[in-house]
């Protein structure tokens, strides 16, 4: 009997397929545990790898560093997309190295993939070329759910300007205005905090809830 | 300077916004909604799918329990009792089902109120029928608990075992339970007879772990403590507490009947809530057209008369594949493509349509402005997706993205591949294979009530053409005890009673066939099978399904010559060979529910009707119950008196987190009879269909970002 179980734990180990088949289900539970146990023996870093403004100044394009507070896990991204919208705003889609984006309109955070439980789509105000949010009243979030679906979280903010503040961001110090919106509703309540320099046009940093699973997410841009 | 975590600090106190979770209702020994042994008013949240596991007393309970609307309940439960000492049982088994009605929700003031049967139609060992009021109020919370208490107070009437103890009044006669009955029969003859009695009780919530559950039984366990001695009863007052060890797992310790402890399992899941969510990695975002005005050249189509549709299938071709798609054809015009296409990595097929049509917007030149999108499977064209590619480039940051997209998508019949299209290269034939695990269990036989094999499978699929498919499975058994399995004597043609005889065998051939698969008309899918499909049955299937893409129901027809394999499941059959069939209609209730009747020949060639309703979740899950009525009458048939049984699939992404098209899931019968059996053959056709059809898409829409 323990030759057969010792026989049976080689087979499951050697579970595997080939071919453009779906690989059979044992062969797919197994890869993934399989893969839990290397996460497990080695996790992956979630510091990231400090940069210093040399490095960022001899960048060809522009880069973010995102952190997402809950998980603890940083990345930094780079353009995959840019998309001008006139009156709607710019659209800038971010990607990490692992194939998580965030789609921000004038820096503010309207949808996200790969990360789970995503924010499939936003309303938001903005408007033109400022950068930030241009105003309160509604800001309603599509999140995915568990049985495919896109599920409406309606918040209502209020948009306050803090006033001047200077912001450091890797060797670098750079002058802001600091926009706070505060919503509420469904049950909560919700702070997000931009700092926008308005000279070069960006959002320079900020702090954004991107919905129940992920919550909080912050943003730095490093360059330009 | 600015530190960073300057909103963090004012943040902390204060909850951000979430989606209200419908409370979920502990459940009692009958793993219902409930106090210790008596049932509440409670109802679980839509789609709850529980599994329970209680003792005291010498009494085991399993139970299943689903609730499909938030207004209905059903339980399949097994359950064990030692010392019963009755019909030559030492440790009795039985199987029984239950069914809960809510007949009003909970108000202000008024309590929510439910109507039970318990164990309806079974040997009727644990029948029972109550009406049961549950009025919930908050209470302070305790400690450190942030959230408040819950106290819930309960009272019903019950008849049957729940009118056994402190009894008055009452209707009618009850019949008595009867041992040596065969079962599965509806009792409704004694449904809200005999004697009634009153029982309530009260569960108090204290805080998010802890609750403390006291109760007034009515059940005076008469067969087992006075006819037998399962256990002693002393007093009808129960109590215990129990302990919410996770979100999804609850534990309970109790003292009941005043001479008894008892323990409790109680497991709570909803398909709607994945362990983890589904992470997909992200999508290209959509490439936009340079604009027409300010860049007319790059909108010619002048290269449309090169017959671009080779060079641009192998732009094309790479791109799908890293999305799990593969590129079946491509039929290219200056304004307009067709691409057909199979998706062999996500359970949505709406994702699948998303991520094709952006891999289009990256290859094709400007001019192209309609994509059509057609899902193949098994070399049928299921439904097309049309799509404008200018509502592409402007609805993906739309604030409503998903319903934007879907309002100007047409969905509809995909039709024949034109002559001009190019198909894939080096697609056919096509070669799979693979080795894995398998495990083959039996359940409720009353020597050894699970009973399993382990071994491993030898898989390989060869398609030499679309629509071809030459399949076999070799499997090897390295351990198990299905062999040691009863052959129960069967007044029909034992069709599936002789399973152990079959198990003898290690090496064996599960199937090797040949299916092919076409169109012999629109709405139409056809397919032929040949060979062994099962360890017991092979010869030839023929099916043909009727089933346009915008509609609700489908119609089906499945001719088979069944002959009856060899028990060492090699290439040898057995002389017993038979015509089953059945006509089947197959209808999407628009709620999640879909219901099934197939009407024909079974496998001992009776004649009757299978009838099947299933919950079936837009990811996947489904969750589902069945019964078959055949000429075959309940004394021929055997325990059990009727075919009936419940059938759960899960999907696999919804526990990995990640995308797969493959499920899990089982049937599973009280018992295992001859009577409306069928057969079981690879590749039936309504359920691949189904799931590129428009319901399934609209269902799933919100994929089609992802």
């Amino acid at each position: 009997m323990r030759v057969l179980a010792s026989l049976a734990l080689a087979v499951l180990l050697a579970a595997c397929s080939s071919g453009t088949e779906e690989a059979p289900l044992q062969v797919q539970v197994f890869s993934n545990t399989r893969d839990l146990i290397r996460q497990r023996i080695s996790p992956a870093e979630t510091g990231l790898p400090p940069v210093t403004r040399a490095q960022l100044d001899a960048l060809d394009g522009p880069a973010l560093e995102v952190t997402l507070e809950t998980r603890g896990a940083a990345a930094y991204l780079y353009v995959n997309a840019e998309r001008d919208e006139g009156a709607a705003g710019q659209v800038t889609v971010w990607r990490t190295g692992d194939n998580s984006t965030l789609a921000l309109r004038n820096g503010v955070l309207v949808a996200t993939r790969g990360l789970g439980g995503d924010i499939l789509s936003s309303e938001i105000r903005v408007s033109g070329g400022q950068p930030g949010p241009s105003g309160g009243g509604a800001h309603v979030m599509l999140i995915r759910g568990g049985d495919e679906e896109a599920r409406r979280l309606v918040l209502v903010c209020d948009l306050e300007d803090l006033g001047a503040e200077t912001v450091e961001i890797v060797e670098r110090r750079y002058p802001t205005r600091h926009l706070r919106q505060s919503c509420s509703g469904s049950g909560g309540e919700v702070v997000n905090d931009y700092w926008v320099e308005e000279r070069a046009g960006v959002v320079r940093q900020s702090r954004q809830w991107a919905g129940p699973h992920l919550g909080y997410l912050r943003l730095r841009q490093l360059a330009p | 300077m600015v530190v960073f975590t300057a909103g963090a600090s004012a943040q902390e106190a204060v909850d951000t916004p979430r989606f209200r979770i419908v409370p979920q209702p502990s459940l009692n020994f009958y793993g219902v909604p409930g106090l210790i042994d008596m049932p509440s008013g409670e109802m679980l949240p839509e789609g709850q799918f529980t599994t329970t596991i209680s003792y005291f007393g010498g009494q085991g309970r399993y139970t299943l329990t689903f609730q499909p609307t938030p207004w209905m309940s059903a339980s399949f439960r097994y359950n064990s009792i030692r010392n019963w000492n009755l019909a030559g049982f030492p440790t009795y088994y039985d199987r029984g089902f239950d069914v809960r009605f809510r007949l009003a929700q909970e108000g202000r003031y008024r309590p929510q109120i439910t109507l039970g049967l318990q164990d309806f139609a079974g040997t009727g060992i644990y029948a029972g029928e109550y009406l049961v009021a549950t009025k919930t109020f908050e209470t302070p919370p305790l400690g450190t608990s942030r959230l408040p208490g819950r106290l819930k107070l309960s009272a019903g009437l019950g008849w049957g075992r729940f009118g056994s103890f402190g009894s008055f009044g009452g209707f009618g006669t009850r019949p008595p339970y009867d041992p040596s009955n065969t079962g599965g029969q509806l009792s409704y003859d004694q449904w809200f007879r005999g004697p009634m009695a009153l029982f309530g009780g009260l569960e108090w919530q204290m805080n998010e772990k802890w609750a403390l559950k006291l109760e007034y039984s009515s059940d005076d366990y008469v067969t087992e403590t006075q006819t037998t001695s399962v256990f002693q009863k002393k007093s009808p007052v129960n109590f215990g507490v129990e302990w919410q060890a996770s979100p999804r797992t609850r534990l309970g310790a109790y003292y009941l009947y005043g001479s008894e402890f008892g323990l409790s399992a109680q497991i709570q899941l909803n398909p709607k809530q994945p362990p983890m969510p589904m992470t997909v990695p992200a999508p290209q975002p959509v490439a936009v057209r340079p604009d027409r005005a300010t860049n007319p050249e790059a909108w010619s189509t002048s290269w449309a008369d090169a017959k671009p549709a080779p060079l641009l299938r192998s732009l094309l071709g790479p791109i799908l594949k890293d999305d799990g798609l593969i590129l079946e054809s491509l039929d290219v015009s200056a304004d307009r493509v067709e691409l057909r296409f199979r998706n062999t990595r996500y359970m949505s097929n709406a994702i699948a349509i998303g991520r094709a049509a952006r891999a289009l917007a990256r290859v094709m030149p400007p001019s192209v402005e309609t994509f059509d999108l057609v899902l193949v499977s098994r070399g049928l064209s299921l439904s097309r997706v049309t799509i404008r590619r200018s509502d592409l480039e402007a609805l993906e940051f739309d604030p409503e993205a998903p319903d934007a997209i879907l309002a100007v998508a047409g969905i509809g019949a995909a039709g024949p591949p034109s002559e001009t299209a190019v198909f894939g290269r080096e697609l056919y034939p096509d070669f799979s294979w693979s080795v894995a695990p398998y495990f083959a269990p039996a359940y409720f036989d009353p020597q050894q009530p699970i009973r399993i094999d382990v071994g491993v499978d030898f898989g390989a699929t060869y398609q030499p053409a679309p629509g071809w498919v030459i399949s076999g499975k070799l499997r090897q058994r390295l351990a198990g005890n299905l062999k040691d399995g009863r052959v129960s004597p069967s007044a029909l043609p034992p069709v599936r009673t002789d399973q152990a005889l079959y198990a003898q065998y290690g090496t064996t051939l599960n199937n090797l066939y040949v299916a092919r698969y076409w169109q012999p008309g629109e709405d139409l899918y056809a397919r032929v099978t040949a060979g062994y499909f099962e360890y017991a049955y092979g010869g030839l299937s023929t099916e043909l399904l009727w089933k346009p893409v915008n509609s609700l129901l489908a119609l089906g027809v499945e001719l088979n010559y069944a002959l009856k394999r060899d028990y060492n499941q090699r290439l040898g059959f057995q002389d017993y060979k038979v015509f089953t069939g059945h006509a089947s209609a197959y209808m999407d209730f628009n709620n999640g529910l879909h219901g099934q009747i197939d009407v024909g020949r079974y496998l001992a060639g009776d004649v009757g009707a299978t009838f099947a309703l299933d919950r079936v979740f837009a990811n996947g899950w489904s969750v589902g119950a069945f019964f078959t009525l055949t000429n075959v009458s309940a004394a021929e048939f055997g325990e059990g008196s009727f075919d009936k049984g419940i059938r759960f699939s899960m999907p696999l992404g919804w526990f990995l987190g990640k995308p797969s098209r493959k499920s899990m899931g089982t049937v599973i019968r009280p018992i295992q009879r001859d009577g409306g059996a069928r057969l079981s053959v690879p590749g039936r056709l309504y359920g691949e269909v189904r799931k590129a059809h428009h319901k399934a898409l609209t269902d799933q829409w919100a994929g089609f970002w992802e």
